[in-house]
């Protein structure tokens, strides 16, 4: 509990710094949806039958037209994208910046458990990627709020959800490369986000890449799909809170193994 | 209860085609304070590591206060207060939460004794660790090692950054711990520490333990540091080493029979004679050149 109280204490400024430039950039662009509401009107069935490009943004399947439409297409891609960095930087830097910083000598030597030393790390990640979820939830909801019009709530709620899970899966992975690295594994770990993002542009329209949705988190994590079906992926949402269960058990092996720096 | 604080047996470390330590065995009794000699690179530091189960190693066991690591590590560990060489702590925190936090870590209360070390140690606790430059790194990490009163110390070069101030409040408090029961492992260069303060001693060189014994022992040998004036040279005699010519006279290091040495030298009636132990320092650089391999297990 010490531990992880430490961490958290340690990673506020950067949760803070990421949670609001992300949240409110979107509660801004909420704003701005007024002012570009009449060419809207116009592009949105444009954009709707562009094909490729499309399908990719998931405008085939949401109006932006509308306020949520909008949300679902413009403002969760800042949020997803934003929410996946962030956990990448917490969970890449967790554990390996102790010997890159030669703080392990003091934290190894405390009388504690390479396993407990893990799982405090991993519960804090978790917090602050749910802190962060909430955080530009409250903004979200603001902005909406501001705008005087609400979402659809469950729905809200359901993408908000998968994008927590999304953001704990790639927290997982980075979280893992923090495990086996003696140095924070930043470029990888931010690189390794990006590429899923694009795999997952790149899935929605190349169909021979579809075996890809069980790849990369994002895709179940796209609030157009969400908001366009009502529902959430439950199979992929359960096949990535597995890969989290297996990350983390392939960092607590491979740490255990390791020989620690000084 | 053991009466053992350490037990090595065999100790065997190496990283991939880098030599680590080979073959280290010794054995501290409580109660002592134990200096470990090397040059860097020797592998003290890598014996440390795998004393506190930071290095897996492939061969040998460890046993520290009666118990083999691995087994009871955080118990070993509870026990244990330590104080690496390259001391580093979180850069934003301030000196006073770093040794609460390793307080904490600990379950412990230590506040009282805390503050008596910092108040001894001159501990600045408002400071950023950023801000603190090696020396007062050293005084908090020495806090952080000493606050909960361990019963074993293991301590990697403890006095390197620290004034001459802050080395005798340090062996102060050192002493204090080891006449209340704790036993000191320590790792240093520095051989007039080691002298003044360790009972038995032990030196490694390139992996392998060369010596292990009492201080006082070490300081003895039969190797003796002979100068002598009026003579243009050096007695022909097997143990004669370091021959140097110098003004009026010659000098050089013998190991050996005395009898044949003072026969040699009254042979070649000298002006003078002077014939002197060598200092622990001429000892430590006999051993890292010739090293004596030692087999078994070594008792200090």
């Amino acid at each position: 509990m010490v531990l992880f109280l430490h961490e958290c204490k340690l990673n506020r400024k950067s949760l803070l710094v990421w949670a609001l430039c992300v949240g409110v950039l979107c509660f801004a662009c909420l704003l701005l949806y007024d002012s570009l509401a009449d060419s809207m009107g116009d592009v949105s069935e444009m954009f709707s039958d562009m094909g490729a490009f499309s399908a990719a943004l998931g405008m085939d399947k949401v109006n932006i037209g509308t306020l949520e439409g909008y949300y679902a297409v413009e403002i969760a891609i800042m949020l997803s994208l934003g929410g996946g960095l962030f956990a990448a930087m917490t969970g890449s830097a967790l554990v390996a910046k102790e010997e890159e910083g030669h703080t392990s000598e003091f934290l190894n030597t405390m009388p504690l458990s390479r396993t407990g030393i893990l799982l405090a790390k991993y519960a804090a990640m978790a917090l602050l990627i749910f802190l962060f979820e909430l955080i530009t939830l409250f903004c979200v909801l603001a902005g909406f709020s501001c705008m005087g019009e609400m979402p659809h709530m469950a729905n809200l709620l359901r993408y908000h959800g998968a994008a927590f899970l999304m953001q704990l899966e790639i927290g997982s992975i980075c979280f893992l490369l923090s495990a086996i690295c003696r140095k924070k594994p930043t470029g990888a770990a931010l690189g390794l986000t990006i590429f899923f993002y694009m795999l997952d542009l790149l899935l929605r329209v190349v169909p021979a890449l579809e075996f890809a949705k069980y790849i990369t988190p994002f895709y179940f994590a796209n609030a157009a799909d969400i908001f366009s079906e009502n529902a959430a992926n439950i199979p992929l949402l359960g096949t990535g809170a597995g890969d989290c269960a297996t990350f983390l058990a392939a960092a607590l092996l491979l740490y255990g193994r390791r020989d620690i720096a000084g | 209860m053991s009466e053992k604080a350490i037990e090595i047996y065999g100790l065997t470390k190496s990283y991939g085609k880098k030599r680590g330590v080979r073959d280290i065995s010794l054995v501290v009794e409580k109660g002592d304070v134990f200096g470990f000699l090397g040059p860097n690179g020797a592998g003290k530091s890598t014996t440390i590591r795998c004393l506190l189960g930071m290095l897996h190693f492939e061969a040998g066991e460890i046993s520290i206060l009666g118990r083999r690591t691995g087994e009871a590590q955080r118990e070993i560990l509870r026990n244990i207060g330590y104080m690496p060489s390259e001391v580093m702590f979180y850069p934003s925190m301030t000196a006073e939460k770093v040794i609460k936090l390793a307080a904490d870590l600990r379950g412990m209360d230590c506040g009282t004794e805390a503050a008596r070390l910092c108040d001894r140690l001159l501990v600045d606790g408002k400071k950023r660790i950023s801000e603190l430059s090696l020396g007062n790194r050293k005084k908090v990490s020495i806090v952080c090692a000493m606050q909960h009163k361990p019963a074993l110390l293991i301590l990697d070069e403890p006095t390197s950054g620290l004034d001459p101030l802050m080395q005798e409040a340090f062996f102060e408090l050192l002493m204090e711990a080891n006449h209340a029961g704790a036993t000191c492992f320590l790792s240093s260069h520095v051989l007039t520490e080691v002298r003044q303060y360790c009972k038995h001693a032990a030196v490694i060189r390139d992996g392998s333990l060369v010596r292990v014994d009492t201080v006082e022992s070490l300081s003895k040998s039969t190797l003796r540091k002979v100068k002598l004036s009026g003579v243009s040279g050096a007695p022909a005699l097997s143990g004669i080493e370091e021959v140097r010519k110098e003004q009026g006279g010659v000098s050089f290091s013998y190991s050996g029979d005395m009898q044949k040495l003072l026969t040699a030298i009254l042979a070649l009636s000298p002006k003078d004679v002077l014939i002197e132990e060598p200092s622990l320092e001429e000892m430590f650089m006999q051993f890292y050149e010739k090293g004596e391999e030692k087999n078994g297990v070594v008792s200090a």
